[in-house]
């Protein structure tokens, strides 16, 4: 083994992730090598190190009501799901009734009925999706009282 | 109590049961990574508030996008994929949000600060952090993913997409441009 093959399994050896062959085998170079010794022992202090940065622990309640946070949220999410759906067929089966002589009037051209329809249900879906963005926003945006 | 539930379901049937309906089952995935999902997002967040919000809105999304994971693979190296760009998009959007309103100025602090929210304060931790804000992005993601996250290297392999064999490398090249930060500093002082 020389050192530069040596040097990157430092860090396995360092991390616990080496086999008992690769171990054996870096502590062989180690013992003949001060120069690869002497970095093993810089990367032992830096994990050391790293070890000894605490992060600041979460009070328990936090953890405790985790869970249901995220149940809420897929429950909620299938609930804009079916909201959005709803609210397409409705606003589609309005505007149809709306333009229902428009639609049923055979003197009419096809390709405008078709041009009419698409469009009609192209505004319907975005102005469900930017209805559903703001009061998914609003529900969300702690910042929202914020004037900008 | 709960923890021994979760020891006896793996990843693959939790998530094998929720692609069935059983939502219940993705508890056991929620239980097992929620600390280290939370404390990634406060790594880039700094303000536990917003990691919560974070890490839950990740395991919401994650729910949603069950059907493309690979259970062959490690949950949570596909999973951090989904917290990171979450976290990445919220640091973005509240940068702009500070420029436009000067009064919310301390909601996201840059790398460069040291975050009194997400470690214990000692003259060490300082001197590593300001060491880490100095590396490359690439360098600074490998080391919180082994030293602050707990990643395994076949995890590191997997949310990185780079060979497992290549892991060990990376590492070594980021620590020890790690080590020579902080032996600048240790020399100014």
């Amino acid at each position: 083994m020389n050192c530069e093959q040596a040097r990157i399994l430092l860090m396995g050896y360092l991390d616990g992730e080496l086999d008992s062959e690769q171990e054996k085998e870096l502590r062989r170079h180690l013992d003949t090598c001060p120069a690869c010794r002497a970095e093993w022992e810089s990367f032992k202090n830096l994990k050391e190190d790293t070890s000894n940065m605490k992060f600041k622990l979460l009070p328990e309640m936090y953890w405790d009501e985790y869970w249901e946070k995220v149940y809420n949220k897929i429950e909620r999410g299938l609930g804009w799901i079916f909201f959005s759906i709803g609210a397409i067929i409705l606003f589609g089966f309005g505007f149809y009734e709306m333009f229902r002589d428009f639609f049923m009037n055979p003197k009419e051209p096809l390709a405008l009925k078709l041009g009419v329809g698409f469009l009609s249900i192209g505004l319907i879906v975005i102005f469900v999706s930017v209805l559903r963005e703001k009061l998914m926003v609003r529900r969300v945006d702690k910042y929202r009282r914020v004037i900008r | 109590m709960y923890e021994s539930i979760t020891k006896e379901v793996s990843d693959r049937e939790a998530v094998e049961a929720c692609l069935r309906g059983e939502t219940e089952m993705y508890r056991h995935i929620v239980e097992r990574y929620k600390e280290r999902a939370y404390y990634m997002a406060l790594m880039f967040t700094k303000n536990h508030e917003d990691a919560l919000d974070l890490s839950q809105e990740a395991f919401y999304r994650a729910y949603r996008s069950l059907g493309d994971f690979d259970s062959s693979r490690s949950f949570y190296s596909w999973f951090y994929r989904i917290l990171k760009n979450l976290c990445i998009n919220f640091v973005n959007k509240h940068k702009r949000t500070v420029r436009m309103d000067e009064t919310m100025q301390q909601i996201f602090r840059d790398w460069d600060d040291y975050p009194d929210e997400v470690f214990e304060k000692n003259e060490r931790s300082e001197i590593i952090w300001k060491a880490l804000s100095q590396l490359n992005e690439k360098d600074r993601e490998i080391i919180v993913m082994k030293d602050f996250n707990e990643f395994s290297y076949q995890e590191i392999a997997d949310a990185l997409e780079i060979p497992l064999g290549s892991v060990m490398s990376r590492l070594y090249y980021a620590r020890k441009r790690l080590l020579k930060k902080l032996q600048h500093f240790e020399g100014a002082l």
